[in-house]
């Protein structure tokens, strides 16, 4: 299927051009394509020129060279209504405006659409009322936006922005103000929004994580102003994941793909029970306090997890002492207790 | 789920309900401005004047001459301050904002202050405080041409400028300028030039002649005009000028007719009524808590009707009817009109309280 890109770039240059004909290049050569239904995350540390790239592809801020393609036409020919109807924004910025409810929120996006008075048509507001109820934001249409949480204030956001019927969205940092459910909610909605509506979303995000589960496609642009861009799973495979956003002491966990925290090493573990839940996180807490997999040499510690019918229980085998212990907690402080016994019996 | 309907028509059906009642209101209220006063006029010589039948001279006088160009004058003023405060309110996004923020008034308070005393300094001061009706031309000449230079000055910079909070700190700051020279110029002018100059800064709407009403009226309705129209780019801007622009806005053109329709409005109430507080900064929240909403299709026109009222409300008080005793009506505005609006907006309803723009 030969489909016409939503958004692409060709050798664009981005920076700023100071009065003086200083120009300062922030990246340069970027060949993007962002396809239909096609979920894009633009991560980067800060100062990388995330904010530069979103503005200069939304055609608000000109490029240095090189063209933007926006549905097959140059950014800037676009006329400020025509380009209002291929797309749309959701800020960093929290609104905070007093008086409006949701559905008013989500109407102002019929803004191209509607006459010198912003009057709704009966489609106007069908529009309204589907785009609240894809972002699961139906139930919020009658609420005020200023007694709204910050999750549900995202959730209108990103209705506003379907209701102006775009080709394309983009987000700077949707998920930034939101604890991690919420942030979690707000990628599915994305995800959702872009493969039931066809719509294509290009967003901005420091939570990498999630970036690498919900990403069709990752751009990365590092601190020397090098993008990167590919199949999420393609850049962990070639170690250009971990290797952009690694800094002293970070280590990028290909298995798990995340970052882990770093913690002093204490000693080998061999971990011993049937492939359940418990296994998986007796090896997050061992690993939290120190211990690595012993990966058959001889391990410091034994632990034997047995999950019967009844509760778990967790049975330690170190220094030739044995111990049983009801709860991970105990099993932890079981373990740290001998740190300070040089040698002795645990128990 | 009830997710039928929606709340911007539900809110503009309430407003449609409540609005013949808020005009009825204002028809009220405009005719016990008329026959109320130092000399009240009873309800069946008020119908004989209207019409045409015999009653006394001086009644006549007093309604026709006197009342009825007051009591029209504070219904468009009313409804002029109420609006340039909603305008700039939803343009800086500060609750704080009034008609004068731009310095509008400021600039006509100085070439008041100009003409006034100036003329004082130079020995002619007389003239103005003495020949009624071109004294108060002049002196409304001189405050639409004060306001007018501060308005060229802030669309000179807002041209260059992008900032929002620089044309604001600009006003503040033209606001300080003018009030430096007027008080240099306080100093240095004879006692009753000083007078005549306070006595303009307490705010009136009793100085229109039937010859200046005209003028003043068509200039007011201009700005009433612009405001509609202004109506769908206004509710854009409640999310802010990014998120506006977003939209297909074309913001400096808005910024410049929001100014400008603002300074109008401003500019010419000042010019005839003088610098009159208070109203501009409170109606549009009093009218926000009325009506529930932030939507401008229904705080435009909420903000000219209610105006008016409020307007004529306080120009009766500051009559004290049955005295001959005229208080100022700056006074007025704020000591009856601050508690109103103080009960409004701290009441607890479903919908929440404070004042939130």
């Amino acid at each position: 299927m030969n489909e016409k890109p939503v958004l692409s770039c060709t050798d664009l240059t981005i920076g700023y051009k100071s009065q003086k004909t200083a120009v300062k290049e922030i990246s340069k050569g970027l060949n993007l394509t962002l396809k239909r239904k096609e979920l894009v995350c633009l991560i980067g540390p800060n100062g990388s020129g995330k904010s530069t790239l979103i503005r200069t592809l939304t055609g608000i801020q000109p490029s240095i060279c090189g063209e933007v393609w926006l549905h097959g036409r140059r950014i800037n020919e676009f006329t400020s209504d025509e380009k209002a109807k291929t797309l749309s924004v959701v800020l960093t910025t929290p609104v905070q405006t007093g008086y409006m409810t949701a559905f008013d929120i989500v109407a102002l996006g019929r803004f191209p659409y509607t006459n010198w008075a912003g009057r709704l048509s009966n489609s106007d507001k069908s529009i309204v009322t589907n785009a609240l109820s894809s972002v699961g934001a139906g139930n919020l249409s009658h609420r005020f936006i200023h007694e709204m949480s910050d999750g549900e204030k995202q959730k209108v956001m990103i209705a506003r922005a379907l209701a102006q019927e775009p080709e394309l969205m983009v987000l700077d940092e949707p998920t930034a103000f939101l604890d991690l459910p919420h942030k979690i909610e707000t990628m599915r909605i994305l995800r959702m929004v872009a493969q039931k509506t066809g719509k294509s979303i290009l967003l901005s995000t420091h939570d990498l994580n999630l970036a690498i589960r919900c990403a069709d496609q990752l751009w990365i642009l590092n601190r020397s102003g090098t993008m990167i861009a590919g199949t999420p799973e393609d850049l962990v495979l070639s170690g250009i994941f971990g290797s952009a956003f690694e800094i002293d002491g970070v280590h990028f966990d290909t298995t798990r793909g995340e970052f882990t925290i770093p913690v002093e090493k204490r000693g080998t573990f061999h971990l011993d029970a049937p492939e359940s839940i418990q296994k998986i996180w007796t090896a997050y807490a061992m690993e939290r306090i120190g211990y690595v997999p012993a990966n058959g040499s001889s391990p410091d510690i034994v632990i034997q997890v047995t999950t019967g019918d009844s509760t778990p229980v967790w049975q330690i085998s170190h220094q030739g002492g044995k111990k049983e212990c009801q709860s991970i907690r105990e099993m932890v402080e079981c373990i740290s207790s001998s740190w300070h016994l040089t040698g002795g019996d645990p128990n | 789920m009830n997710i039928e309907g929606g709340d911007a028509g539900d809110s503009i059906k309430r407003f449609t309900v409540v609005a013949p009642l808020i005009i009825g209101i204002l028809i009220f209220i405009f005719i016990l401005d008329l026959v109320v006063g130092s000399v009240n006029i009873p309800l069946d010589a008020l119908l004989q004047i209207i019409t045409g039948g015999e009653v006394k001279e001086t009644w006549m006088n007093i309604f026709w001459d006197w009342r009825m160009p007051k009591a029209i004058t504070a219904v468009f003023a009313g409804g002029a301050l109420a609006l340039s405060g909603l305008l700039m309110q939803t343009f800086f996004r500060n609750p704080l904002a009034d008609p004068y923020i731009l310095g509008i008034s400021s600039g006509a308070s100085l070439g008041v202050a100009f003409v006034m005393l100036s003329a004082g300094i130079c020995g002619i001061g007389a003239i103005f405080s003495t020949i009624g009706f071109i004294g108060d031309l002049s002196i409304s000449v001189a405050a639409i041409v004060g306001a007018f230079a501060v308005l060229l000055l802030i669309l000179l910079i807002s041209a260059k400028i992008q900032s929002n909070i620089t044309i604001l700190i600009l006003g503040i700051m033209v606001s300080y300028i003018s009030g430096a020279i007027v008080t240099i110029l306080l100093q240095f002018s004879d006692e009753s030039a000083m007078h005549s100059y306070s006595f303009w800064t307490f705010g009136s709407f009793s100085g229109v002649t039937w010859g200046q009403l005209p003028f003043m009226v068509i200039l007011l309705l201009a700005g009433y005009l612009l405001s509609i129209c202004l109506v769908k780019p206004l509710n854009a801007l409640l999310l802010g000028e990014q998120y506006a622009e977003s939209m297909g806005m074309n913001y400096s053109r808005i910024r410049v007719t929001i100014i400008v329709t603002t300074a109008l409005m401003a500019g010419v109430v000042t010019a005839f009524c003088g610098p009159i507080g208070f109203l501009g900064i409170a109606i549009p929240h009093f009218c926000r808590a009325l009506f529930v909403t932030a939507d401008h299709r229904i705080l435009v026109p909420g903000c000219i009707l209610v105006g008016g009222i409020v307007a004529l409300c306080t120009d009766i008080i500051s009559h004290l009817p049955g005295t001959d005793i005229i208080l100022p009506l700056n006074a007025i505005t704020a000591l009856f009109g601050a508690p109103v609006v103080i009960w409004v907006i701290v009441r607890g309803t479903k919908f929440g309280r404070g004042v939130i723009t």
